[in-house]
C-alpha cells in the first residue's frame, strides 16, 4: 500500500498569529515538533515570552468592542468562510495531524470532519443565542433577557487531538461576540497554524482570533491575565485542577477544564460480540490509547467462564492482528504514541501491571512495524487479563494502547466497579437489552454513556460532559452549554412612562 | 492483503469503479451510447460512496476496525481485443455481479458501525443490480437480432 504524500516537507519556522499578523517570536527557547513515526523534524515552535502573550491578549482586549458590536449574522458569515476553506483545505489538514501526532489517516479525517462540524453548529449562532422575554410581569411591566459576550477567552490545548479541540470552544466563542486566543500544545502545533491561516483568509478582523505558542510559561501567562475573562483546558487532572481550575478560581475567570479518564467498557452475556469487537478495538486502540474517551478497563458481566473466555480470546485475537505503523500508510490500524517520553511512561505501566500481578496475554512492547521506521514511539496493543481495581493500571490514566480485563459476577457489581474509579469521563456497555442500558445509563457516575458504542463522543450539537475527576466547571464545551459558557444573561425589565 | 481500513476500502470501490468504467468506454465500440452512459454513472457513484464516506467519519467511528475484505475475490475480467459485442456484454454482467458482492460485503461488515457508508454502499449494489438487468435486455436483444 502506498504511503499518502506528506504535506509537511520542510522544517517550518512557526509564528505567533496575533492581530492578524504572523510575528516572528523573540523567545531563545524552541522546540522541534517532531514526527512520532519517522522522527523527522517538521517544525521549531518558540516557547512565547510573557511579553509576546500579552501582546495577543491586547489584541484581543481592543478588537472585543468592535467584534461584539458586529451583528451575529455578519460574524456568523466569517465562519461560513472558514467552513468553506475548511472542506477545500480538509485532506491537507488531515493529513498534517496524522504528522504531527502519529494517528491513522481515517482517525485523522475524523478529527478534522469533527472540528468542521462544530464551525457549523456555531454558525447557528443568531438562533442559538437568542434570549426569551416575558409580557406584563407586572402590569404594564415586561422583562426579558439577553446573552451578551464577555471579552476575551482562551485555550489551552493538549497533543492528542491537535486539531478538533481547540474548535470545540473557538467556534462558539467567536459567534458569540468573544475574541479568542490558542495557545496549541507545542507537541502538535502545525494544523493549528494552518487553521488560523485559514482564519486569516476567511476574513476575521485582526485580533479577533490569535494564536500563541508556547508551553506552561505562556499558559501561565494567560491564567494570570485580568483581561483574560474565560479559560478552557484539556489535558491532564493534575495540571487542570491544582493549577488551570485553582488559578481561575482566585482570578474570578470562568473554566471549563476537561481532565483524565479511566474510562470502563462493560460487555454483557447478552451482547453481540461480532459487532462489539470492532467498537473495542477503536476504543481501547484508536488514537492508540491517546484519547479521554478511550476504553481502559474492559469488564466482562456474567459468572459465565465460557463467555468470558469466549470474548476474551476474540478480544485479545483481534488486538493482535492489529496493523502498526505510519498512519499515512493507508492500510495501517494504528500509529505510534506521540513522543518518545510517552512511550516511556507507557512503558512504566506495563511494568507495573506486571509487577502488581495481572496477567500479561499481548505484549505490546515490541512491535512490530509496517515500513522502514524507527521503533522510538511504537507499542503495540497490550492486553491484562485477571486485572483488579486495587491494582494502578486499574486506577491510573495510561493514555496508551493498553487494555485491563476485569470480570464482574452482575451488573450491579459492574456498576460499583465503574463508580468506584476517582473518574467520570466515559463509561459504554453492550447489551442487547434496553433494561440493561437504562440501569447503566441511570446509575453510572460518567459523563458521556455508551450503550454499544466504544467511544461516546459527543456531537457538536450536545455538550462534551465529564464528572468526577474529568471535569472541573459548571458548563461543558459544545452545544448549548458553550454557548452559555460563553455570555452572561443580562435581564432587563423594562416599564414605559 | 486484506483490507481492513476504511481509507482502503473506499479506494477499493473507487478502483473498481474506475475499472468498470473504462471497461464500458472499451466495449461501447459502435453500440456506443448506453455503456459510455454506464461509465459516466460509476463517476456519480465514486462521488456518493466518497460524499458519504468524508461526511460521516469521525475519529469515534470504527474506521480502522471494520473490514475484513480480499481484493483478490474482486478481480474484474479485462476486456480481450476483438471480443463480440454480446461476449463483452456478458463479461459485463460477471463484472457487475463481482462488484455487487463486493458492495453487498462491505455494507454487511460496517453495518451498524459506520453510519451512512454501509447505506451508500447498498444504494450502489441496488443500482447495479438495477444495471445487470438493463446488461441481460441488451444480450437478449442482441441476441435475437
Amino acid at each position: 500500500m502506498a504511503i499518502l504524500d506528506e504535506p509537511i516537507k520542510e522544517v517550518l519556522e512557526l509564528k505567533n498569529y496575533i492581530d492578524g499578523e504572523w510575528v516572528k517570536s523573540e523567545a531563545k527557547d524552541v522546540l522541534n515538533v517532531i514526527n512520532p513515526a519517522t522522527q523527522k523534524t517538521m517544525a521549531r515552535v518558540p516557547m512565547s515570552t510573557p511579553k509576546e502573550v500579552q501582546q495577543a491578549i491586547r489584541a484581543a482586549k481592543e478588537a472585543f468592542p468592535e467584534w461584539r458590536r458586529t451583528p451575529p449574522l455578519a460574524r456568523v458569515r466569517c465562519l461560513f468562510r472558514l467552513r468553506g476553506l475548511l472542506e477545500e483545505n480538509f485532506e491537507t489538514l488531515s493529513r498534517i495531524q496524522t504528522q504531527e501526532h502519529g494517528k491513522t489517516i481515517d482517525e485523522s479525517r475524523g478529527e478534522t470532519r469533527r472540528g468542521i462540524e462544530m464551525v457549523e453548529v456555531a454558525t447557528g449562532i443568531p438562533s442559538l443565542m437568542m434570549g426569551y422575554n416575558l409580557e406584563d410581569i407586572a402590569s404594564g411591566i415586561d422583562e426579558y433577557v439577553v446573552y451578551q459576550p464577555l471579552g476575551v477567552f482562551c485555550h489551552i490545548a493538549p497533543f492528542n487531538f491537535p486539531f478538533m479541540v481547540p474548535l470545540w470552544f473557538s467556534p462558539f466563542a467567536l459567534a458569540t461576540g468573544n475574541t479568542f486566543i490558542v495557545k496549541p500544545s507545542p507537541r502538535a502545533p502545525i494544523s493549528q497554524v494552518k487553521l488560523a491561516e485559514l482564519v486569516d483568509e476567511a476574513d476575521f478582523p485582526p485580533g479577533v482570533y490569535n494564536v500563541v505558542h508556547g508551553d506552561a510559561g505562556a499558559a501561565a501567562a494567560l491564567l494570570e491575565s485580568p483581561d483574560i475573562k474565560g479559560v478552557t483546558f484539556v489535558g491532564t487532572t493534575d495540571v487542570g485542577k491544582n493549577i488551570i481550575y485553582k488559578k481561575c478560581g482566585e482570578t474570578g475567570k470562568r473554566a471549563i477544564v476537561q481532565g483524565a479518564a479511566k474510562n470502563f467498557l462493560v460487555v454483557m452475556p447478552d451482547a453481540n460480540i461480532e459487532r462489539t469487537i470492532p467498537a473495542l478495538m477503536t476504543s481501547f486502540f484508536g488514537n492508540t490509547g491517546q484519547r479521554c474517551l478511550a476504553g481502559a478497563n474492559l469488564l466482562v458481566v456474567g459468572k459465565d467462564d465460557a463467555f468470558y473466555k469466549t470474548l476474551a480470546k476474540a478480544f485479545v485475537e483481534a488486538a493482535a492482528r492489529i496493523k502498526i505503523g505510519y498512519g499515512l500508510d493507508e492500510s495501517v490500524q494504528m500509529g505510534p504514541i506521540q513522543s518518545a517520553d510517552s512511550k516511556k511512561r507507557v512503558l512504566g505501566h506495563i511494568e507495573k501491571g506486571i509487577k502488581e500481578g495481572a496477567r500479561l496475554v499481548l505484549d505490546g512492547r515490541k512491535p512490530k512495524i509496517a515500513g522502514d521506521y524507527p521503533d522510538t514511539c511504537f507499542i503495540g496493543p497490550t492486553v491484562f487479563e485477571d486485572v483488579t481495581l486495587d491494582m494502578t493500571i486499574a486506577r491510573e490514566e495510561i493514555f496508551g494502547p493498553v487494555a485491563g480485563i476485569m470480570r464482574a459476577a452482575s451488573l450491579d457489581e459492574a456498576i460499583k466497579m465503574v463508580n468506584s474509579s476517582r473518574y467520570g469521563n466515559a463509561a459504554s456497555v453492550f447489551t442487547s437489552s434496553g433494561r440493561t442500558a437504562r440501569e447503566f445509563q441511570y446509575q453510572v457516575e460518567a459523563g458521556n454513556i455508551g450503550i454499544n458504542i466504544g467511544i461516546a463522543a459527543p456531537m457538536a450539537f450536545f455538550p462534551f460532559s465529564g464528572m468526577k475527576d474529568s471535569f472541573f466547571g459548571v458548563l461543558h464545551g459544545q452545544g448549548r452549554d458553550a454557548i452559555r459558557f460563553f455570555t452572561e444573561s443580562k435581564v432587563v425589565i423594562q416599564r414605559w412612562l | 492483503m486484506v483490507l481492513h481500513t476504511t481509507t482502503e476500502v473506499i479506494g477499493l470501490a473507487k478502483s473498481l469503479e474506475e475499472e468498470s468504467a473504462n471497461f464500458y468506454r472499451k466495449a461501447a465500440g459502435a453500440a456506443g451510447n448506453t455503456l459510455i452512459a454506464l461509465a459516466d454513472e460509476n463517476k456519480k457513484y465514486i462521488a456518493q460512496i466518497e460524499r458519504a464516506y468524508y461526511g460521516v467519519i469521525t475519529d469515534a467511528l470504527e474506521g480502522c476496525f471494520s473490514f475484513s475484505i480480499d481484493p483478490a475475490e474482486y478481480t474484474l475480467a479485462t476486456l480481450t481485443g476483438g471480443m463480440p459485442y454480446t461476449e463483452a456484454l456478458k463479461k459485463a454482467v460477471a463484472m457487475e455481479e463481482k462488484i455487487i458482492s463486493f458492495y453487498t460485503e462491505a455494507a454487511r461488515q460496517s453495518e451498524s458501525l459506520m453510519a451512512d457508508i454501509p447505506r451508500a454502499f447498498r444504494m450502489v449494489a441496488r443500482k447495479r443490480t438495477e444495471r445487470v438487468t438493463r446488461l441481460r435486455t441488451l444480450i437478449s436483444e442482441k441476441e435475437k437480432t
